[in-house]
């Protein structure tokens, strides 16, 4: 009984590391969302290029779709604007733009000099949309699918590499279909 | 902890004469709440809450714009009469659980707050087999 | 040149660190351990000094200086740089273990020099590991060229402050420390040194370890505390808590060590801590710099070197843990003790103090095992449940340590002691409620219960008159016992000034223009105005607040400073210390023109936390040293 004592700190231990080493080979950077599998939630916001146009959740209806949040002051946008371009020129798939918590002015001034790749951008000044779905910083983006589910979100800028890695799939799922 | 820190101002309060303080201070507050419930509900929120963006701050601790914006949030619910419960819900439902620093009692945490009991449980039982196998050894 | 010469020094005492550690294992030689001791030291010392120099020329060619320092950074803080950042402060780790290695190389008195070599081989082959480590994946003398930066990154503005910059020293002292006892238990299984012996070569390193871990983190608090602009003192963050664990067991270690010396009992507790502690220290460094952990202190790292760190991990502990296991030869013993002797105490002790280590580390890991079995899923556990865990073991390990020191060897005769303890415990109890009423002009309830359990411990350490006659055996008594009897009034100390802090503390949120005041705490706090100010390395906005009542007032002064090379923001508490509450203001957010936020906070009894840690460290230090003569 003595040497099965004597082994158990030895096995303990043991395990410990394995479970260590699985965490360091785990790659995890970012928040999950919870938002997945349910709909965008409701919400009413004016849009960015027009102020007097309210824009709500049934107007995201060519699905499926990107929801990109973006803003001015933030860098990393600027890095994947050239690849929103594309996706557009492209005829991928929808973007819709969450401008967040930026100047209205800078916002439009921005897409007159760099190009609009979305459909249209919601103008969500104080962040109350951003909140609801549980977005914490710029830029990040939400692929919706035909059914205006939500089935993933990125945080950071959105390359080649990360739209075939995550978001690639929902779409073959479709053409599969 | 800050629970017990605003539990005291209460009762300070009814020690002394700062009612007539508060309602003049209230104009000058970052926060401002006529009700010291309220009051007390928000700045314990903001401990137990946790910035989503920052490196293991609570929203009492950050500065960043994502605490800024949720701590407007949470007095905006706070102020609409929602309990702690309630506006930990509504976070948890954008954000899930990591934004709340004390770790559900559900599936798959059970056993995060057993652990100490079962801890205890194992060095009683590795305790109790060391010391019959040496009363064995020293009958034999 | 002189990073080269730094590196040269590293890579040559790998190569005597790998001969050091192989000599009494598969050489089987007599080695002259205190030569090569020396000159190991004394190759890391001058590298280290390499580095120093390094940043205080500014030489950004060298790739470390270049991210962590920067022109205009004071010459103080270029010093300290050099331990800012991940190599660098691996560099601190690496001397640190080489300095306790000499140490103990010239003041251990053992005779049995079987023994003391394998103490040496196991520390060196420690040593080894972390220098291939820094040599081969962080290495501090990496050059930039062939294009040499004009300027350099800087010194994270958090760590220009010099709390922050002795912190880390002490901390790694602490850490490094527990090399010793781990080195001692393997060299005692396999040499087969008696428990008398190797247990009492041990407990002065031991404590000595921890005394610098309790200065450690209780500097780490403290620069918390006044730096990061809120109040806060603890936060449960895994890189605390990594420092945390090792501390409580190398208590318990203490304590084993003790019995083992004195009754050779307890010694698989004794040879198990040991590999425990040094295992807490060797995870902690894991956990910080593998990056797998976020932390508002983890150095941001990738898994490559986790990796490395996680084999270092491994092959020492599974290697000690194999020693128990299989080479074992020591036999242990059984004596007999009642459940009313001192060994029981120490044995319920270490039961608490080890089961609460283990709780905090799994609770820290927790989240990381959490989101593996959920496929990505995430939580947070922080404070709330640290709080509630920590809670009964403070009040179990508080009674407990009350008692010790009335309890004897074997058994205790008389429990006479029992009866008066508990009436000196509410005597103190009622004076300190006493002492807070009028303080404060408020009892709180929830506070009652850890300023009973301070109670208990003060009529445990201090009044322990009982066992005398007169005063001078009284006298004669704290003297002989002096360190014991600072470290657990230390403890009850620490206890006093958690409780009160967490009860009796007061604050406020509010917005002020310049000549605008508010009445906070029975004491009128007006902003005086809002001037602009720089220093060599940022530019910053500074609130005068004045804080008066009619007896008199002080003046404070909060910042809000933008360090220029990295445009990072830091706020500077203004606080007015005392010995029963600190008054604390810090600035918040710019509203309009000159308004502004200010978060006003008083702290009852804060400084008691670190002044209780203080007499801690004091305390085993006292006991470490007065070992280490006696020895001789």
């Amino acid at each position: 009984m003595t040497k099965i004592l004597n082994i158990l700190p030895l096995v303990a231990f043991g395990v410990l590391i394995v479970v260590l080493y699985s965490f360091l080979t785990q790659e995890n950077d970012q928040l999950e969302s919870v938002l997945v599998d349910q709909s965008v939630p409701e919400f009413e916001l004016p849009s960015l290029e027009d102020p007097n146009k309210l824009i709500q959740k049934s107007d995201i209806n060519q699905l499926p779709a990107l929801i990109n949040v973006w803003a001015t002051w933030c860098i990393a946008c600027r890095v994947e604007h050239p690849f929103l371009m594309k996706l557009k020129n492209q005829s991928t798939v929808t973007v819709y733009g969450l401008n967040y918590k930026d100047s209205r002015e800078k916002a439009l001034k921005l897409l007159e000099n760099e190009g609009n790749p979305f459909e249209f951008s919601i103008f969500d000044q104080s962040g109350k949309l951003a909140i609801d779905l549980g977005v914490y910083g710029a830029p990040e983006t939400f692929f919706i699918d035909e059914k205006g589910i939500i089935r993933e979100r990125h945080v950071g800028a959105l390359t080649e590499k990360v739209w075939k890695e995550k978001f690639g799939k929902y779409l073959k799922d479709k053409a599969d279909a | 902890m800050l629970k017990k820190s605003l539990f005291v101002l209460v009762i300070g309060l009814s020690f002394s004469s700062f009612s007539a303080e508060l309602v003049q201070a209230e104009s000058q507050e970052v926060y401002p709440f006529e009700d010291t419930l309220h009051e007390e509900r928000f700045a314990s929120l903001l401990t137990e809450l946790r910035c989503p963006k920052c490196q293991g701050s609570s929203l009492a601790g950050s500065n960043a714009p994502i605490a800024k914006d949720l701590k407007k949030e949470v007095y905006r619910l706070v102020k609409l009469g929602k309990t702690e419960e309630e506006v930990k819900n509504y976070l948890i439902d954008r954000y899930g659980n990591f934004i709340v620093y004390k770790p559900p009692f559900q599936s798959g945490t059970y056993i995060l707050w057993l652990a100490p009991l079962l801890f205890f449980l194992i060095t009683i039982v590795v305790i109790a087999i060391n010391r019959s196998s040496f009363s064995r050894e020293s009958d034999s | 040149m002189i990073p080269e010469v730094g590196h040269i020094l590293l890579i040559t005492s790998l190569v005597l660190s790998l001969f050091g550690g192989l000599g009494p294992f598969i050489l089987k030689k007599e080695l002259p351990t205190k030569k090569i001791a020396l000159v190991m030291f004394l190759l890391v010392l001058g590298a280290f000094i390499a580095l120093i120099y390094s940043f205080l020329i500014d030489d950004f060619s060298v790739a470390y200086v270049a991210q962590n320092s920067n022109i205009n950074l004071p010459t103080y803080y270029k010093f300290a740089a050099t331990w800012g950042a991940h190599e660098g402060s691996l560099l601190l780790w690496i001397l640190s273990m080489n300095i306790w290695l000499v140490g103990f190389i010239i003041f251990d008195k053992n005779k049995n020099k079987y023994f003391s070599d394998i103490v040496f081989g196991v520390s060196s082959l420690v040593i080894f590991s972390f220098l291939l480590f820094t040599i081969f994946t962080s290495n501090p003398f990496d050059r930039i060229l062939p294009i040499t930066p004009l300027n350099g990154a800087d010194l994270n503005p958090s760590l220009q402050d010099i709390a922050f910059t002795v912190h880390p020293p002490f901390l790694y002292f602490g850490y490094s420390g527990l090399l010793l006892p781990f080195a001692i238990s393997i060299s005692a299984m396999l040499s087969g040194q008696s428990n008398q012996e190797w247990a009492s070569s041990s407990r002065p390193w031991t404590l000595m370890a921890c005394s610098f871990l309790t200065v450690g983190i209780g500097l780490g608090s403290w620069w918390a505390y006044y730096e990061l602009g809120w109040g806060g003192w603890w936060f449960w963050d895994p890189v605390e808590n990594a420092a945390f664990v090792p501390w409580l067991l190398s208590v318990a270690l203490i304590h084993s060590l003790l019995v083992t010396e004195k009754r050779n009992l307890f010694i698989n507790w004794s040879l198990l801590l040991s590999i425990f502690a040094f295992a807490a220290s060797l995870l902690g460094t894991f956990l910080v710099r593998s990056g797998i952990l976020t932390s508002v202190h983890a150095f941001a790292l990738d898994p490559e070197r986790g990796l490395f760190l996680l084999g270092i991990f491994s092959f020492f502990v599974l290697g000690g843990l194999g020693v128990y296991a299989f080479k074992n030869t020591i036999k242990s013993q059984n004596s007999f003790y009642s459940l009313n002797s001192k060994e029981f105490g120490v044995l319920l002790n270490n039961v608490l103090l080890v089961i609460l280590a283990a709780s905090i580390l799994f609770g820290t890991i927790y989240p990381l095992i959490y989101e593996a079995y959920t496929n990505g899923k995430q939580i947070s556990v922080g404070a709330p449940y640290f709080e509630f865990i920590i809670f009964p073991f403070a009040i179990l390990l508080g009674l407990v340590q009350g008692v010790a020191l009335y309890l004897s060897w074997g058994t205790t005769k008389s429990f006479n002691f029992i009866t008066k303890l508990t009436l000196e415990s509410f005597s103190v109890f009622f004076l300190t409620l006493l002492l807070l009423f009028i303080l404060f002009e408020n009892l709180i309830a929830t506070s009652f219960f850890i300023i009973f359990i301070f109670s208990w411990l003060i009529a445990g350490s201090i009044l322990v008159n009982l066992r005398f006659n007169s005063l001078s055996t009284y006298v004669e008594f704290i003297n002989r016992r002096i360190g014991v009897l600072l470290s657990h009034l230390g403890v009850a100390i620490l206890v006093l000034g958690v409780g009160v802090v967490s009860s009796y503390s007061y604050e406020r949120e509010l917005i002020l223009g310049p000549g605008e005041g508010i009445k906070f705490q029975e004491k009128e706090v007006e902003l005086l105005g809002i001037s602009n100010s720089m220093g060599s390395n940022y530019i910053s906005k500074k609130a005068n607040i004045r804080v008066s009542t009619n007896k008199g007032g002080f003046d404070l002064i909060s910042e809000k400073r933008t360090y220029i090379p990295s445009g990072q923001v830091t706020t500077e508490a203004g606080i007015e210390a005392g010995i029963f509450r600190d008054f604390y203001v810090s600035i918040g957010d710019n509203l309009e023109g000159d308004s502004w936020s200010f978060k006003l906070q008083t702290k009852a009894f804060i400084r008691w936390i670190w002044l209780g840690a203080l007499l801690i460290t004091l305390g085993s230090f006292i006991s470490s040293i007065k070992l280490l003569r006696k020895q001789a």
